[in-house]
């Protein structure tokens, strides 16, 4: 019985406190895309300018490691049984992705591109361990170009 | 190439469900395929039970038997007396398809098991209490009945069909049986009330059949002092209303039957 209630309230604590911290981490998210939308990224190799009209070009990247909580664990557990999309770790995915090219866009403010972009995924922490927390990285890294001003 | 900075209007990398409603669906599926596979088993054990040949209960009886085993540990003359009674029921009165063979367990406790195989295990409590050979010959009969009408297997539960599956394609002797084995509590086993009933018809039966007489068959129920813990007397004793309906369905059918009493012949557990 008292595990029951454990169980329980861990589940409702994952509820209530993951939904929270999406929610809140989705406007962040929107405001800080809204706030660097003038920067381009593309994952292009090459770019169609020429070489002395470039000021400098620099390695950036940005990571984004987010935590399942115990709801969404619960849900992809259930999930597993039958089959199907596990719609709940849809969304940390996203936000993890989308913070790590927001996280390599703020490297470089001043850059007027960044080319070449690539996102990677790893998890972290006890994966193996299906009583470990399962976290996500994903880490985007491009080429950020700055031209000359002239140009 | 012209650059035209836009936000997405709709994210179709997150599907827009409600996880709770997602999780009631999940959860509602897991809880159904659970209950729907109780009933399956339930179902399973009422098809397995009157279509198990005797030559392969025997066989079931393997996860079971070092448990049995276990129990010989009261002197070996009373459990030849208890053996030398129940070869008398069996050959003159209740013909069963296997051999029933007696263990006698010392103990405080009032009961008599009968477990898969044929084997019966009575706890010294019971032969201390007995007065007469009636009376034990009655708990006997009554053990046998439960062995003609299969409810020894159906008291397994639906753990049976596991115990029958394995047995049939790993064996008697495989490590699943023995932890299955191992894992039940026969001791415990319950048998439901219209089970108690026709045993106990069946014993009063073979009661009258070796002794021409029915004396000592209620004996044994009166037994039960109002200040005892009713829980030392197992299924004979299950509580004392049921313990009261027991006896008078016995007298109902002697007298329905026909049949006589007399005094019975005095037992003793002691020689």
């Amino acid at each position: 019985m008292i595990d029951l209630i454990i169980f329980l309230s861990l589940v409702a604590l994952g509820f209530g406190a993951g939904t929270f911290v999406e929610k809140r981490h989705y406007r962040r998210i929107r405001t800080r895309e809204a706030a660097t939308i003038h920067l381009p990224i593309t994952t292009t190799k090459q770019v169609d300018c020429l070489p002395e009209t470039v000021q400098s070009v620099e390695l950036v990247q940005g990571s984004a490691v987010i935590s399942v909580d115990y709801f969404k664990r619960l849900l992809a557990s259930l999930r597993n049984l039958f089959g199907g999309n596990v719609k709940s770790y849809e969304s940390l995915i996203d936000r993890a992705r989308r913070e790590a090219l927001l996280r390599m866009k703020e490297k470089a403010p001043q850059a007027h591109m960044i080319v070449n972009v690539r996102i990677e995924t790893a998890t972290v922490g006890r994966k193996a361990n299906k009583k470990g927390v399962g976290c996500l990285e994903a880490l985007a890294y491009g080429t950020a170009v700055t031209l000359k001003e002239s140009a | 190439m012209k650059y035209t900075p836009r936000l997405p209007e709709r994210n179709d990398n997150v599907s827009p469900a409600s996880p709770i409603k997602e999780l009631a669906v999940l959860a509602g599926g897991l809880l159904a395929a659970i209950v729907g596979i109780y009933l399956l088993l339930g179902i399973a054990v009422d098809i397995i039970v009157p279509r198990l040949s005797p030559a392969v209960e025997q066989r079931l009886a393997g996860p079971f038997l070092r448990t049995v085993s276990h129990f010989d540990d009261a002197a070996e003359g009373t459990r030849a007396r208890v053996q030398r009674l129940l070869d008398r029921l069996q050959t003159d009165c209740a013909e069963l398809p296997f051999p029933l063979q007696v263990h006698v367990k010392a103990g405080q406790t009032i009961n008599a098991l009968a477990f898969p195989g044929g084997h019966i295990v009575i706890f010294q409590g019971l032969l201390d209490e007995v007065a007469s050979e009636n009376e034990l010959a009655f708990v006997l009969a009554h053990e046998m009945g439960h062995y003609i009408h299969r409810d020894h297997l159906r008291g397994i539960g639906r753990a049976l069909v596991f115990i029958t599956v394995s047995t049939l394609t790993l064996g008697p002797d495989s490590p699943v049986a023995n932890v299955l084995g191992s894992a039940l509590n026969l001791t415990e086993m319950r048998f439901s009330r219209a089970q108690e009933t026709r045993a106990d018809t069946f014993g009063l039966d073979a009661l009258h059949c070796l002794y021409g007489h029915v004396g000592g068959s209620t004996d044994f129920f009166q037994k039960i002092p109002a200040d005892q813990d009713p829980g030392r007397f197992g299924h004979y004793f299950a509580s004392h209303p049921e313990n009261r309906r027991r006896i008078d369905h016995l007298e109902e059918m002697t007298r329905a039957r026909g049949y006589v009493s007399a005094p019975p012949i005095p037992f003793s557990s002691s020689e």
